[in-house]
């Protein structure tokens, strides 16, 4: 049995439900980026709309993009990582809430829920399939994807859809500035290449993959596996990799997708960890064009995928600035604050 | 045929008391928690809660954590149960564990309390605590090294499907045992919120009765130990019972209200059922999610029906008891139901007497002693994220 990404959709700083990013991506030039919206009309009533925040509109749309109508019903699992939730939501209701206890409206609370956005796909496509939330930090959209990997090893899956979504508020943005999340100025390519200060920029997510084993004619790339680990030893991390090309018949890994932010302590740990792991391997970086979230880790995913499909990684978004053709193999690795880890390998079809 | 995933160690807290123990005794006992709170800090005094009766310091005092240790009371909670898991099970990280945590309030109920002082740079060191992976994190120290870790967060069955998460793990062979549960403490937030859809009920909650009113919020943690039946034999671990089925499914039909043939809840037994090879009349008991609003009894009830025709088990809800725990609520009921199926009871649905018209359906009222050898346990959560599990007597391979 093997997994695919049939197809992917993103909605993100970047323009959205497209892949302009690849040839030609937007610089951002902000602390906080919001997300860039796509015609939200047209996978959602404009009545629906009204009612909804940003990152279900979002979470809605790029969902709808990923899956065909008649697939929607019949999807095996709805899969959810969010680090925050609906923030927005949670946010007014809170403000309203300390305000005075009395009167408050629902609609707000109803949303703030973080499984509000999963289980909303679930009830647009009418799917009473597997539905699954994760919110853990910078793993959830791993952790989504992980879940989803081990129903199909368990053959109960023939087509899943991932999602990774999280929204940036302004109020949000700034207790994040209290803690030292964020760096006090725009964050740059050359940052993301070699950080020399702690923090980095906020941007916003929702993406979304369709996994199926029944691929149709033109998947992204096949889907090996996705492990998670907490404070592994580099020799759990080496024998995992290890075991995964000997599993999957690789000789080879020709790209690993690392998750350089610009915070000199974060990217450190992946330099360390790809000169340990794929010594040889192209590095790729994409947070300088798609900021940080809890789930971003879900457009490393989507990043490699389309590389795979492509048959490209543009120079942008190397670190040596330099293309590589044809690509067969990527690995995708993930930490945050050097606790979770994630390694996810993808092949070309 | 796949290998048997056996449960070998319980840890439980909430308004009934801490501890496996205590929790027995107070159901054994039918003695009644819900109250007026006396932690939380809301005008809505009048909304009778399952609080927790320690206060955080004495959770701290309880734990041995320095008084000043930033933590929230959802972790708190979530170590004294995790405490006891640990213990009962003698599980050490010899073995390769996963810890699978449910919550969803995390920490609100501190960001909700110094919001304001944030935005001044005062307790900012509670902005990092907020989060659901916050607690997560802090309540695996307790345990030697997890190799896995993860937080599921799907409201009200966050904690059934970190057993099922925690299942499939072992299955799959990605480790060998799981702490799998979830917690949750009372907040303004969710209390508010709970309030402002009108589902609260003023007087202890009657789980399943004709003019039930609505819930009462409780608070609370429970995890339980589960791991492959060759680890547990090799490490002589005492084996409580199996976790012989599970399923995941989803209502798909609104954010708050259940579809009228309540299809998540039909479709989360049957497939649970199905999963562990059971048939219908092999149920002894049924640990029912049963909240108190009309809305749930009403669908659960139905959904009852359906799946079980005209023998529906004896059932019951313990929320009367506990009040509904939330996001832990499917680990405390886990904990309960492990309890009936290891001491041979049947806890009372309390508050009873009149059942709903449409559907007709009387709980167990009174403890009822008997021998039981299949449980199942239901946990619903807002969006129709719908799950049961089941636990069975545990029969050697």
């Amino acid at each position: 049995m093997s997994i695919y990404i049939d197809k992917a959709a993103q909605i993100s700083i970047q323009q959205p439900l497209c892949n302009e990013w690849f040839s030609n991506p937007s610089m951002p030039t902000d602390r906080l980026c919001k997300f860039v919206r796509p015609d939200f009309k047209q996978y959602i009533s404009a009545a629906i709309s009204r009612r909804m925040g940003t990152a279900l509109k979002c979470t809605l749309s790029s969902a709808s993009a990923c899956v065909s109508e008649e697939k929607r019903s019949n999807l095996d699992g709805i899969l959810t990582g969010t680090g925050l939730g609906s923030i927005e939501n949670t946010e007014n209701f809170l403000l309203a809430m300390l305000e005075g206890e009395e009167g408050l409206s629902p609609s707000n609370f109803m949303q703030s829920t973080h499984n509000t956005l999963g289980s909303q796909v679930a009830i647009a496509f009418k799917c009473h399939g597997y539905n699954i939330t994760y919110a853990h930090r910078g793993t959830s959209f791993d952790s989504a994807l992980m879940n989803a990997v081990v129903k199909f090893q368990l053959n109960e899956y023939k087509t899943a859809l991932v999602n990774g979504v999280d929204e940036m508020t302004e109020k949000y943005f700034q207790l994040f500035d209290h803690i030292g999340f964020w760096k006090d100025r725009n964050v740059t390519i050359e940052d993301v290449r070699n950080a020399t200060s702690p923090g980095t920029f906020a941007g916003e997510n929702s993406v979304s993959l369709l996994l199926t084993t029944q691929p149709s004619e033109q998947p992204l790339c096949e889907l090996c596996d996705t492990q998670l680990f907490y404070r592994p030893s580099d020799e759990q991390l080496k024998t995992c990799v290890e075991k995964l090309c000997h599993a999957f018949n690789i000789n080879r890994i020709d790209a690993i997708v690392i998750g350089n932010n610009g915070d000199k302590e974060n990217d450190a740990e992946y330099r360390r960890l790809a000169q340990l792991l794929t010594p040889d391997a192209k590095q790729i970086i994409y947070k300088h064009l798609f900021g940080e979230s809890f789930t971003m880790s879900g457009l490393g995913i989507y990043v490699a995928a389309t590389c795979l499909k492509e048959k490209r990684v543009p120079a942008h978004i190397t670190m040596d600035n330099e293309a590589l053709e044809n690509p067969q193999t990527i690995l995708v690795l993930n930490h945050f604050k050097q606790l979770d880890y994630s390694i996810t390998l993808l092949k070309s079809c | 045929m796949t290998e048997k995933i056996v449960v070998t160690g319980y840890g439980i807290i909430s308004s009934i008391g801490a501890g496996v123990e205590k929790t027995r005794e107070a159901l054994l006992k039918e003695e009644k928690s819900i109250g007026r709170v006396a932690h939380l800090n809301t005008c809505h005094t009048d909304i009778p809660c399952g609080e927790v009766k320690e206060s955080d310091d004495e959770l701290k005092k309880a734990l041995g954590i320095a008084s000043d240790q930033i933590i929230t009371r959802t972790p708190l909670l979530a170590m004294m149960a995790m405490k006891e898991a640990i213990s009962t099970s003698r599980l050490t990280d010899q073995i390769s564990t996963a810890f699978i945590n449910g919550t969803t309030v995390g920490g609100m109920e501190k960001s909700e309390k110094y919001y304001y002082d944030f935005f001044e740079g005062k307790h900012t060191e509670y902005i990092s605590a907020h989060d659901c992976g916050a607690g997560t994190e802090l309540v695996s120290h307790l345990f030697g090294h997890f190799d896995l870790m993860t937080t599921i967060s799907t409201a009200c069955s966050s904690a059934a499907n970190s057993v099922i998460l925690g299942a499939d793990l072992i299955k799959t062979g990605r480790v060998d045992a799981a702490i799998v549960g979830g917690t949750e403490s009372l907040s303004k937030f969710h209390l508010n919120g709970f309030n402002s859809l009108m589902i609260l009920e003023h007087q202890p909650c009657r789980p399943f009765e004709k003019s039930n009113q609505g819930l009462n919020l409780g608070e609370g943690a429970g995890y339980i130990v589960i791991e492959r039946e060759s680890v547990a034999k090799a490490r002589g671990a005492n084996i409580i019972c199996e976790l012989s089925g599970y399923a995941n499914t989803c209502d798909a039909f609104h954010q708050t209200a259940t579809s009228e043939t309540s299809e998540g809840a039909y479709r989360a037994m049957t497939n649970a059922l199905l999963n562990a090879h059971l048939k219908t009349n092999e149920i002894d008991y049924i640990n029912a999610h049963g909240t108190g609003t009309s809305d749930n009894d009403l669908h659960e009830s139905i959904a009852l029906k359906r799946v079980f025709g005209e023998n529906i088990p004896p059932f019951s809800s313990t929320k009367a008891f506990t009040g509904h725990t939330t996001s832990a609520a499917g680990a405390v009921e886990s904990v309960i139901s492990i309890l009936a199926l290891q001491y041979g009871f049947i806890p009372a649905n309390l508050g009873f007497s009149e059942p709903i018209e449409a559907t007709g359906l009387i709980p167990v009222q009174k403890t009822l002693h008997r021998t039981l050898n299949h449980v199942m346990t239901n946990s619903f959560g807002f969006g129709g994220n719908d799950s049961s599990c089941i636990f069975s007597k545990y029969q050697p391979s």
